[in-house]
């Protein structure tokens, strides 16, 4: 409101202005008047408005007949020093009335006065350092005095008390002495009331007590760690000072107390982990080190301020973990080789999650990891080898089945291990890594001669004919081609053996088994690899178009008619075809047939034959017209001229041995050869050739 | 350590401690020739001044204390305070605006008595 009054008053004192000529004076105010309307529009008055102010308050004191009286500054602050020492009683717990409004208008009032006055009775700085001083008295007369005599925890509870207090007279008295903030404070950038009044405390007294606070915080801190139960409240209000003092910095609290307690925590650590490596397994020291940052980082959610959590579980790790990560790894019966020996997937999970958060603390876990898998990789090999020596000779056959049973175990191995890089090691890259280059080792070990790739691929091998000694379902039998990725093995293998030949990939002949879920029940349906090929495509999507088949099967039309016609229009139908004729045509669209069903638990469903006839006869036919043709060219080649029937008896007479040849197709043929400038008609008679050289 | 007594007159300055409570009930706010205005306290919390007072520690009994003179303020320029208070609560929303008027005659005034309450 006073940026209002004052712009009011602007447009009232533009008097002399032609401009805003309609206000009428009302008044004689000429001092104010000139002087006010340099006055600003901001909610606080310039200097220069500041001191118009102070003039107007005198010249309209002064009209209406009552001078306001000088406030002299000893009377002025006598009248404070009242007020202050009230509020003094109050905090000490005298029986003191409290302050009324009353109170509490007149000493701000009397400030303000104090402070509007002309000079030389403008008393602000006086003021200022009235107002500081009573900080000073009381806190080294009564406070330092209580907090001195006391130790630990009741000086603890001292400090806090006072520096309640403390807050609370900060409070009040920069209330009354609010009028000092709003011009002379402001105008000459000093520090304000309120951080002057704190400034005081911390000075005088959390300078000097603050290194006795950090240490009996800390022994209670130790106290605690030992079991003991203390007063957490009141280490959260003290450790709450230290916050507060440094008036929005962490300063003091970081260096005066922060810095102490992590040195301390590292020294307690320290020490117990030097008797705990010795005396403890490792899962019994594992199992209390993830107990002790538990309970740390509980700490910070007691009393702590949160921006210790990271540094202190820091040190924790660093003192328990870091530091003894060799010889805990190492431990003879109970160490990480033990652990993975014995199956000890919980205490591994455990390891993981500890050594995780140090630096570099899952590689040494990593490779024992690996060193592990590879010997565990590495003693099936040897009992592979042994069994296969071992074998009387006449037993030879049955070496199949050993390198079989080696393959499974390896397959086991590799389940095993994976289970344990994604459950125990959550699925971190590096143990991924350990559990392939241990694989790598052993896989390239031989077992009686052949190298275990030759085995995977033996292995592959039964399985793709057999279906072998164990029932398997598709899925395993992906899962163990995936482990060994078969092809490339297979193709490498076969390389090996056969250097010269090449490998050629027979897909049409190859079978395959599908387990087939229908609404009714599960059917095995035994398929060609293309027609296998073309049933996957509905497991991505339920409809689809026949051109859309040709594209994703990239064959011909003709195979792809041949291997819809078989699903969908012979005795199975396991795909519904719209329209639903007979016969394939481009436009059709095929669906999952969900509703097929059949008393067999297994089908096989065989391809229409292929129309081999037409095949052979057009096959047949491309020779015979090669045999016309130098049939034709050797009769024209020795007689040079011929007439047209003559030729084709002849043709018909050379021939006869191997086939009838048909006229049709020979004067065809001769046409054909007249194009080719072997024979030309004669010029006077179409019906005779000439031979051409 | 602290007694009854002290406890109790803790307890009694730690009420109404924080700035942001909204006081229910009014004050009296009385010029200098004694008329006397009662506001409502939401409506005194305009001025910084009274605001001060009004949420220090230590709570005013609603019958006797919840009054202040001004000595040094009259009644017209009281008055027009004290809708300025009003006006200030109803237009502070921002919604709609409208000039506040301040009669010229009793601008200077308004406007020391507006730098005495902070206002």
């Amino acid at each position: 409101m006073a940026s209002a009054a004052s712009a009011a008053l602007l447009s009232y004192l533009s008097l002399s202005f032609p401009l805003l000529p309609h206000y009428s004076p009302r008044g004689t105010q000429p001092h104010a008047a000139a002087a006010a309307a340099s006055a600003e529009k901001a909610a606080s008055l310039s200097p220069l408005g500041f001191r118009c102010l102070r003039a107007a308050a005198a010249s309209l004191a002064a009209m209406a007949g009552q001078e306001r009286r000088t406030i002299d500054l000893e009377e002025g602050w006598a009248f404070m020093q009242k007020g202050i020492t009230k509020l003094k009683n109050i905090l000490e717990g005298k029986p003191e009335p409290q302050f009324s409004s009353e109170d509490y208008m007149m000493l701000y009032t009397t400030i303000y006065n104090m402070c509007t006055q002309k000079p030389p009775h403008d008393y602000s700085q006086q003021l200022y350092d009235k107002y500081r001083e009573s900080f000073e008295e009381y806190i080294t007369s009564m406070v330092l005095p209580s907090l001195r005599d006391k130790h630990d925890e009741f000086m603890l509870r001292e400090l806090v008390k006072r520096w309640s207090n403390h807050k609370i007279m900060v409070r009040w008295l920069s209330r009354f002495f609010f009028y000092l903030d709003r011009y002379f404070i402001s105008r000459r950038s000093l520090t304000p009331l309120e951080q002057v009044g704190l400034t005081c405390f911390r000075d005088l007294i959390y300078q000097e007590i603050k290194g006795q606070v950090k240490g009996a915080v800390i022994a209670l801190i130790d106290k605690e760690r030992e079991g003991e139960q203390i007063d957490r409240a009141l280490l959260k209000n003290v450790l709450g000072i230290f916050v507060e003092i440094g008036l929005g910095s962490m300063e003091c609290y970081e260096n005066d107390f922060e810095d102490f307690l992590l040195k301390d925590t590292t020294d307690y650590y320290s020490l117990k982990a030097q008797s705990w490596i010795l005396e403890d397994s490792c899962p019994d020291y594992m199992i209390k080190a993830e107990e002790c940052l538990k309970k740390e980082k509980e700490r910070v959610g007691h009393y702590l301020h949160i921006s210790s959590e990271q540094k202190l579980l820091e040190k924790v790790q660093n003192e328990l973990l870091a530091q003894y990560a060799t010889p805990l790894l190492e431990k003879e019966h109970s160490g990480c080789f033990a652990l993975l020996r014995d199956d000890k997937e919980e205490d591994l999970s455990r390891m993981y999650r500890l050594f995780s958060k140090i630096t570099r603390g899952l590689e040494p876990i990593a490779n024992m990891f690996k060193t592990h898998v590879t010997n565990e990789g590495t003693a099936l090999v040897k009992q592979a080898e042994d069994s296969a020596s071992n074998k009387k000779p006449e037993k030879k056959d049955m070496v199949g089945m050993q390198e079989q049973v080696f393959v499974w175990k390896i397959i086991e191995l590799h389940d095993k291990y994976v289970a344990y890089v994604t459950e125990c090691f959550q699925g971190h890259t590096l143990f991924h890594k350990a559990l392939k280059e241990a694989f790598e080792v052993f896989c390239n070990k031989g077992v009686s001669g052949s190298s275990s790739a030759e085995l995977l691929a033996t292995f592959c091998d039964n399985i793709l004919k057999k279906g072998c000694s164990e029932k398997l379902s598709d899925e395993a039998i992906e899962d163990a081609l995936e482990k060994v990725k078969c092809v490339e093995v297979f193709k490498e293998f076969y390389q090996t053996r056969t250097k010269h030949r090449k490998l050629t990939w027979i897909y049409s002949l190859g079978t395959c088994n599908i387990n087939a879920k229908f609404e009714a029940k599960t059917i095995e349906l035994i398929v060609t690899t293309y027609q296998a090929a073309l049933l996957l495509l509905f497991n991505g999507s339920d409809r689809l178009s026949y051109s859309e088949i040709v594209t994703q099967l990239n064959l011909s039309d003709d195979d792809v008619v041949r291997l819809l016609h078989s699903l969908s229009c012979a005795k199975y139908k396991i795909l519904n075809k719209e329209p639903a004729n007979r016969s394939i045509s481009p436009n059709d669209v095929f669906e999952f047939n969900s509703k097929f069903t059949d008393r067999m638990r297994r089908i096989k469903i065989p391809l229409p034959p292929v129309d081999e006839k037409k095949k052979v006869v057009e096959d047949v036919d491309k020779d015979r017209r090669y045999a016309i043709d130098a049939s034709i060219v050797r009769i024209m080649k020795s007689r040079k001229v011929m007439g047209h029937q003559q030729l084709v008896a002849e043709c018909v007479e050379q021939l006869s041995r191997m086939f009838k040849p048909d006229f049709k197709a020979i004067k065809k043929r001769i046409e054909d050869l007249i194009t080719r400038d072997y024979l030309e008609r004669e010029k006077d008679n179409a019906n005779v050739y000439r031979y051409l050289a | 350590m602290l007694g009854k007594g002290e406890a109790a007159g803790q307890a009694h300055l730690h009420k109404d401690d924080d700035g942001g409570e909204q006081p229910s009930g009014v004050v009296k706010l009385i010029s200098a020739e004694g008329f006397e205005f009662v506001v409502d306290k939401k409506a005194a919390m305009v001025s910084n001044t009274l605001r001060n007072m009004l949420t220090s520690p230590g709570g005013f009994s609603e019958t006797r204390e919840g009054e202040v003179r001004f000595p040094e303020i009259s009644t017209p320029i009281l008055e027009k305070i004290c809708q300025y208070f009003y006006w200030s609560l109803h237009y502070s929303s921002g919604k709609e605006t409208s000039e506040f008027q301040i009669e010229p005659e009793i601008t200077l005034e308004l406007m020391m008595a507006a730098n005495y309450l902070d206002t």
